[in-house]
């Protein structure tokens, strides 16, 4: 082995000499070898700005809360001993999970009325819909929290004129949750929206007529035409949504704080509470890094959905 | 409100060597301090109150031959802690910062010790508060100063005519300016008579509000109230002693307490008791005197009628809540003797004093001596409206989480525990015992 | 474009008569109408409390859903004079072209890349690109504090400019790589026949062509860019260098106090440039997602 490596390397020597600089050129000419440097940035940024970070939050997850002693799993296993860390795992996947079928849910719905108006008022109709993406969350969270507010609910205003109930919507820990679920819904549908308009869009009308003339009922088009052209764009903005709804920070840190009774806990939410608020850096990376199981099982979905992808590249 | 938001930023340049000896500090200060000093502070929400600071230090500068600058960090969605947790974390940044209550534990390690600065100002002032010792001397050694701006308690605000109509209880008589009886207050204001004045104030429609969830304000009433039914979460030595039976009486108070009071306050932040009493619902908060300040903005006719005074006494005692602030310089500053000079600078009487002043008397100074400012009497209207504010009786002022050493009581008071054991039972319709239960079991997670 | 709408009626209609068809559409629009109350009943409540006096937003009577008393430009006024907002406003500008112009490069480059050239690993770091997005903001950014204090930017908006790419530059080269793999592959050869070398092919062939979905990641990129909220939170505090969504929030509370009205004019505003973003391109948004994304 060790002699045909240096066999190899003194012939690519050899071959070098004479023309070495064109040869690395040449080399770096090379189609493999391009591709390689235009991938470099995005190699570089996730590396540097992504990678590493995580590998040192894992490696901070490892200390005792001074940071002084290594301590291996010991902060995972305290954590899968504290009540409170189930209730908020329990609580975060709840919330991902509800607030990403209803964005679905509503965002495929809402699609499908803009697409059946008239081209001409679509654009009106799409630009309305689009604007809870278009505001910052943080922002807009903040005027759902003025909607709520316990005295000044202009919402509850609107329910006692119509005799229906006072809800306490941040106080209960039903309407709580229902609150910032209801929030990330308002804020995330349109993003789906846009995306299963942008597939309904390419989907050929060839298929519907010819689904019609077989004398297939609209749920049939609905069921064998509409989801199999959009399944995969369905599954896509799921699995990218749940991932970013499983990380969201901002909605339930203005509207509820975690409470009440730390039932509005999220991943992020409660590992800031703990590094940042409790100085307990290592368990709040803890926290945070729970999200890898549920995560990764979400990856297995992804990676096979990419890899299909690639596979049609 | 609007000319101290802007420019909160300020360079001040160095205009002349001169001056640095009309200082008249007792503190050994160090011959010549130069060069640059930058101050992260908090973020004074009084209008006028970051100027006048900001004033100070470039006086100090340019008398010092120093270039200071100062940073004012809103304590608003936690980002002066987060900032200082990344300046910690990442060795630069400021030299001196304005940590509140638990940051001067949490970043002990990295904090210069200034032993000598509060000797000094203790042979010329007298000893701070206990809780600025219990706060800011870790195993032996002091890692910072009480801020002279920032710091705040914890007083009951009250609408007299409320008080006076539905509970008959003249507040402003109870606790006068000037002279006050005490023994008239020790028999007169407990818990137990509050409570009853809170249920006729519930019946006439007028509820004493306050937040029982995980923001600050929440835990800044409740813990000086067990504190004052003599329940401890955990004791000084790390004891876990929250089962007792006055945590149990300190409980069943709070279940009849909200049951005459609002259903929302399980979702009230720190400012949901400023509408509350804003609004003109309310006959009773518990706040610092920054309530006030907006009801005499936004609706004067209530502010005329509020009255800030003690809390009320439980059977172990009187005590009140407080957030304080405190200075600390960081490890990694390249400027510390410059950074010393100053803060010792700001910490005499006469600074302090000016300070004050310009929060309107919201800042309270953690020394005993400090409290003779005439601004506390001054304020209106009512006349007298925050004469109380400093505390006159014999209230201690204590943080949620005291005595349990203070990481420990970090934990109690950033996770919200004592509320959160209180919600448990009066909202979400626990046993006491499965809500000491539950908070035995947390606590044991503390204490890592 | 009439049997366009067609496919809806999967939903509403039964039949396939043209009185059918109506109901159908008022159908749509009755529900469309539901709809965009939903989404903009925030916002419009938004605009009118920007609006309110102090006294007025702090009263309990009246219809909080209109103005009662005469309208106040007080809010506005004192943001755009009072504040910082300018600044923010500055501020969130710079970064946010700073940073979608380097994320598009970044994602441009190495999704022509991986669409349509090889190298070692490159089919994973295809699929691995869109795992950056299982590592959360919540869990980055304290490392991050080392990395951003080590090159000295801490309280620096370029730290921005160095972060914010890591949160657009997945989606946007996924949809990159979907619409250039939607490009015939005929157009390569014919290039490479006219004696284009690659980074020709990309600036003259690919790029034009691509267009729409350049445009499509260049808006998703800009929307998350401007609406961050957890790294300015880490990495800024002084009002120089913050941005809108933190910068908005920390000048209008001051302690428990609360501006409600500078704080919803100031959401507003900082919402406007999106909106008008949006306004424009919204047609070549659908486009391009419609070639990039959903073609897989």
């Amino acid at each position: 082995m060790a002699r045909s490596t240096t066999a190899s390397s003194q012939q690519y020597l050899s071959a070098a000499k004479p023309s070495g600089y064109r040869q690395v050129l040449l080399f770096l000419n090379s189609k493999a070898m391009i591709a390689f440097f235009m991938c470099l940035p995005l190699l570089i940024l996730i590396i540097g700005l992504v990678v590493y970070p995580f590998f040192y939050a894992v490696y901070l997850s490892m200390l005792n809360k001074a940071e002084t002693e290594f301590v291996g799993l010991d902060n995972f296993f305290f954590l899968i001993h504290r009540s409170t860390f189930w209730m908020v795992f329990k609580q975060s996947l709840l919330f991902a999970l509800t607030a990403v079928f209803f964005k679905a849910l509503l965002g495929f719905i809402a699609a499908h009325l803009i697409h059946n108006v008239p081209p001409r008022g679509q654009r009106v109709w799409r630009g309305l819909s689009l604007v809870p993406w278009v505001i910052p969350p943080a922002l807009s969270t903040l005027g759902w929290w003025w909607l709520f507010d316990p005295t000044h609910s202009a919402v509850n205003w609107l329910l006692a004129e119509i005799g229906g109930p006072h809800i306490p919507w941040l106080s209960d820990v039903f309407w709580a949750r229902f609150s910032i679920i209801l929030v990330n819904v308002w804020y995330g549908a349109p993003f789906f929206l846009i995306m299963y308009l942008a597939s309904l869009k390419s989907i050929p009308e060839e298929l519907y007529d010819a689904a019609k003339v077989d004398g297939a009922s609209s749920f049939q088009r609905l069921r064998f035409v509409t989801f199999p052209m959009m399944r995969n764009i369905i599954s896509i903005t799921m699995l990218f949504s749940t991932i970013v709804t499983l990380a969201n920070f901002d909605i339930a840190r203005i509207l509820t704080q975690g409470g009440p009774r730390n039932t509005t806990h999220l991943f992020g939410t409660y590992a800031f509470k703990l590094g940042i608020e409790g100085g307990d850096v290592p368990l709040g990376a803890a926290v945070s890094l729970f999200m890898f199981p549920v995560l990764a099982v979400l990856a297995v979905f992804i990676l096979r959905d990419v890899r299909q992808r690639a596979a049609r590249v | 409100m609007a000319h101290s938001l802007s420019s909160r930023r300020r360079f001040i340049g160095t205009t002349s060597a001169l001056g640095a000896a009309a200082i008249a500090a007792p503190y050994v200060k160090s011959a010549h301090s130069a060069g640059k000093l930058a101050l992260g502070l908090w973020d004074h929400w009084v209008p006028g109150a970051n100027d006048v600071m900001a004033q100070l230090c470039e006086t100090w500068g340019q008398d010092n031959n120093v270039e200071v600058t100062v940073d004012f960090i809103t304590s608003i969605g936690f980002k002066n802690i987060t900032t200082a947790a990344a300046e910690a974390r990442a060795r630069t940044g400021h030299d001196i910062f304005s940590l509140p209550t638990w940051q001067v534990t949490i970043h002990e390690e990295s904090l210069v010790p200034v032993d000598d600065m509060v000797e000094e100002l203790a042979k010329q002032y007298g000893p701070y508060d206990e809780t600025a010792a219990y706060l800011a001397k870790h195993n032996g050694t002091w890692r910072a100063l009480v801020a002279p701006t920032g710091t705040h308690t914890y007083p009951m605000v009250s609408r007299l005519d409320y008080f006076k109509e539905h509970a008959g209880i003249d507040l402003q008589e109870l606790f006068p300016i000037g002279h006050r009886d005490q023994a008239k207050i020790d028999s007169e204001w407990t818990y137990a008579n509050f409570l009853e004045a809170a249920t006729k104030l519930n019946a006439a429609g007028h509820p004493f509000g306050n937040p029982i969830g995980p923001t600050s304000d929440s835990q800044d009433w409740i813990g000086p109230l067990f504190q004052s039914f003599g329940s401890e979460m955990v004791n000084a030595d790390g004891d876990v002693t929250v089962d007792s039976d006055a945590t149990r009486q300190a409980l069943d108070f709070m279940k009849e307490l909200t049951s005459v009071m609002p259903p929302d306050v399980y979702a009230w932040d720190d400012a949901g008791n400023n509408r509350w009493i804003i609004s003109g619902m309310g006959s009773c908060i518990q706040n610092p005197p920054s309530a006030w300040t907006v009801a005499r903005r936004d609706a004067p006719e209530v502010a005329a009628q509020l009255w800030h005074h003690d809390t009320p006494s439980g059977p172990a005692g009187r005590y009140r809540g407080t957030l304080p602030y405190l200075w600390g310089i960081w490890d990694f500053s390249e400027n510390q003797t410059a950074a010393k000079d100053l803060l010792m600078w700001l910490s005499q009487k006469e600074q302090t004093d000016t300070l004050i002043r310009a929060s309107n008397g919201y800042d309270l100074p953690l020394r005993p001596s400090f409290l003779d400012n005439t601004v506390w009497e001054s304020e209106a209207p009512p006349d007298g409206v925050i004469y109380n504010y400093p505390g006159r009786g014999n209230e201690q002022i204590i943080v949620a989480g005291y005595p349990a050493p203070p990481p420990i009581a970090a934990n109690i008071y950033t996770q919200g525990l004592i509320p959160t054991m209180v919600a448990r039972v009066t909202q979400g319709g626990e046993s006491l015992d499965d809500a000491i239960f539950w908070a035995e079991e947390e606590l044991a997670g503390y204490s890592r | 474009m009439a049997t366009q709408a067609a496919n809806l009626s999967a939903i509403f209609t039964k039949g396939k008569s043209t009185g059918d068809r109506k109901w159908s559409l008022y159908a749509s629009y009755f529900f469309l109408v539901l709809f965009v109350i939903f989404f903009l009943f925030p916002p419009y409540y938004m605009l009118i409390t920007s609006f309110k006096t102090n006294a007025e937003i702090a009263s309990l009577e009246g219809n909080p859903w209109i103005i009662n008393e005469s309208p106040t430009l007080e809010h506005y006024h004192n943001l755009l004079t009072n504040t910082s907002f300018v600044t923010y406003f500055i501020n969130t500008t710079i970064v946010t072209i700073f940073s979608v112009a380097i994320s598009m490069v970044i994602s441009v480059f190495a999704a022509y890349s991986l669409a349509r050239m090889r190298f070692i690993g490159s089919s994973i770091l295809a699929m691995g690109i869109f795992l950056v997005y299982l590592v959360p903001e919540t869990l980055l950014f304290i490392p991050m504090f080392q990395i951003v204090g080590g090159l000295g930017l801490l309280n620096s908006y370029w730290s921005l400019v160095l972060v914010y790419p890591t949160i657009a530059v997945p989606f946007c080269t996924w949809i990159m790589i979907g619409y250039f793999a939607s490009i015939p592959r005929e157009l390569d050869e014919a290039a490479l026949i006219d004696g284009c070398n690659h980074l020709q092919m990309l600036t003259r062939v690919f790029i034009p062509v691509a267009m729409p979905g350049i445009i499509a990641a260049t808006i998703f990129a800009f929307t998350v860019c401007w609406a961050n909220f957890i790294y300015p939170l880490a990495f800024l505090y002084s009002e120089d260098q913050l941005v809108l969504t933190v910068g908005t929030v920390t000048t209008l509370i001051r302690g428990d106090v609360y501006h409600w009205g500078g704080l919803m004019a100031g959401a507003l505003l900082a919402a406007a440039p999106p909106v008008i973003l949006y306004a424009f391109l919204m047609d070549y948004y659908i486009a391009g997602l419609t070639s990039g994304a959903t073609k897989s």
